[in-house]
């Protein structure tokens, strides 16, 4: 993948999304209705679970940091897979894959677009939990940075590994788009300590950056001192997963051109 | 520095704008191309025939960087492919029948996309002198979605033409237009060409347009060139009148 990026073609990938999100309504329910619906849903069952005894107050507050959270690595990722998967959808590819535009400048392109999706989405979720459960996000503190970060760039890398299943297997495999995420977010303990999931899936959880974010964000509501050891453990695991990512990346690309598998798409 | 056949003079003319040399390419095990040398010359035009399934199509998209040779090589204005595609494609066109403009855009929204993508300067302006010069100026606030098939390719060549490239590419630009929307194409394309020198290389089945339009025909046939000169020098060599009854001869030696 090239490294040297023309701002202005960035920048018309930004911008081709963005009038698409102005003219497809369904594009808004990922950032108006889900994260209400979902803030309801984890809200309700954490206050259920505490009325009953189940959950203390701070369970109460693991589901909301969850779903907040959770819906860092979802938009991020959900964006950025559905802006790719919208060239293919529009049969875009052809005509994009013949202009200059290089694959690190719609990667960028895309990013910038699921960052902007990614600010309204989050917005409202943490105005939803807010609003109707007195739920403030934000006093996790400065440790919400770096776990917004770390989920952010997780979710890119697992659009990467979407993308390139598309691109590998044609849009049949768009079922990943939402599944893979969905798998990352049950082993990660989003809304739950890991120590809650079956003793076989432990390890794998415990080899996610994604685990070890939420686990900051927990701590930090606990009111532990700065989460150090979590945030490290996250960047590690991040080190690893997205050159991993990127590689498959271009690795199925070049499978793409060497097969002709743009045929499908035009 | 090559010659040119381009026109009655053969003059000293600049470096090609597309030289294609081996292209070789199998799917599957099938080989669609064996071996496609392909040269086309700064303002050349020039066809690239064949029946469905001679390679044509394969051999446009090697040409444009989309479909990686199995062996040969791709120098489109003076850069190699695929480490200069970008570059290349700078000044490089392509449009086809069948590939339509993005969904939910409108058209004028889509081409100013294309053109930022492109490096255009002054996109509002390029886009209406683009939209004018195929008499289509009027749908450009309609959505894409929206146009008719003849419409639609029409808003593909004005993509293709908005950075005024040395070299524009086009697979079936005129299939299954109606006679009065396929002369608007080929009356564009001429005075596109004519005006910005741009280099034309264009497969069609119709061999009317490509004797009106082109000045060479390179004829495909399993993958391979199997002629090669001027519609009349084809012809000639065939001993048949005209390139249908060419394209009609290879089809049938192809399918036997």
């Amino acid at each position: 993948m090239t490294v040297a990026l023309d701002r202005r073609r960035v920048l018309a990938v930004t911008r081709r999304h963005a009038l698409v999100l102005r003219r497809a309504p369904q594009s808004w329910f990922d950032i108006l209705v889900w994260p209400v619906v979902d803030t309801v849903i984890w809200g309700s069952i954490g206050v259920y679970a505490a009325s009953q005894g189940g959950a203390s107050g701070a369970g109460v507050a693991y589901m909301l940091s969850g779903v907040v959270l959770m819906h860092v690595l979802y938009q991020s990722n959900v964006a950025t897979s559905t802006a790719f998967l919208q060239e293919t959808w529009s049969r875009n590819l052809m005509n994009l894959m013949v202009t200059p535009l290089r694959e690190g400048e719609f990667a960028a392109g895309v990013a910038l677009y699921a960052l902007g999706k990614l600010l309204v989405g989050l917005t409202m979720v943490g105005l939803a939990a807010w609003a109707l459960y007195s739920f403030d996000i934000t006093t996790a503190g400065l440790a919400l940075v770096p776990v917004v970060a770390v989920l952010v760039l997780c979710g890119f890398a697992i659009a990467q590994v979407v993308v390139s299943v598309v691109l590998r297997f044609g849009n049949g495999a768009e079922i990943v788009t939402w599944g893979l995420l969905f798998v990352v977010v049950a082993l990660s303990g989003a809304f739950y300590p890991p120590d809650a999931l079956p003793a076989v899936l432990r390890p794998i959880s415990a080899v996610l950056p994604t685990t070890h974010a939420f686990a900051a964000a927990r701590a930090s509501l606990d009111g532990d001192p700065f989460p150090w050891h979590q945030l490290a453990l996250a960047a590690a695991g991040l080190l690893v997963i997205l050159p991993l990512a990127v590689t498959f990346l271009v690795r199925s690309l070049a499978a793409f051109r060497r097969n002709g598998s743009i045929t499908r798409y035009s | 520095m090559r010659r040119s056949t381009a026109g009655s003079a053969t003059v000293a003319t600049m470096p090609a704008v597309l030289e294609a040399r081996g292209l070789v390419k199998a799917f599957r095990g099938a080989r669609a191309v064996a071996g496609v040398d392909l040269v086309v010359q700064p303002g050349e035009r020039v066809a690239l025939l064949g029946a469905n399934g001679a390679g044509k199509t394969t051999t446009l998209l090697m040409v444009l960087g989309v479909v990686t040779p199995d062996a040969g090589s791709v120098d489109v204005l003076g850069h190699r492919l695929p480490g200069g595609r970008s570059r290349a494609m700078e000044g490089v066109g392509f449009a086809a029948g069948y590939l339509p403009l993005p969904e939910h855009l409108r058209v004028a929204e889509a081409l100013g996309v294309f053109a930022r993508l492109y490096g255009v300067a002054d996109v509002d302006a390029a886009v209406a002198a683009g939209l004018e010069r195929f008499g289509i100026a009027h749908l450009g606030a309609k959505l894409s979605t929206d146009l008719s098939s003849g419409q639609r390719t029409l808003a593909g060549i004005v993509k293709a033409t908005l950075h005024r490239p040395r070299l524009l590419v086009l697979d079936e630009p005129t299939a299954s237009l109606d006679p009065d929307v396929a002369q608007r194409v080929r009356t564009g394309l001429e005075r596109a060409c004519d005006e910005d020198g741009t280099a034309l290389l264009v497969t069609s089945h119709n061999m009317t347009d490509v004797e009106r339009v082109c000045e060479r025909v390179v004829f495909l046939s399993r993958g391979r060139v199997v002629a090669e000169g001027t519609p009349a020098q084809v012809a000639a060599r065939f001993r048949l009148a005209n390139l249908e009854e060419v394209f009609l001869h290879l089809g049938e030696e192809e399918a036997s």
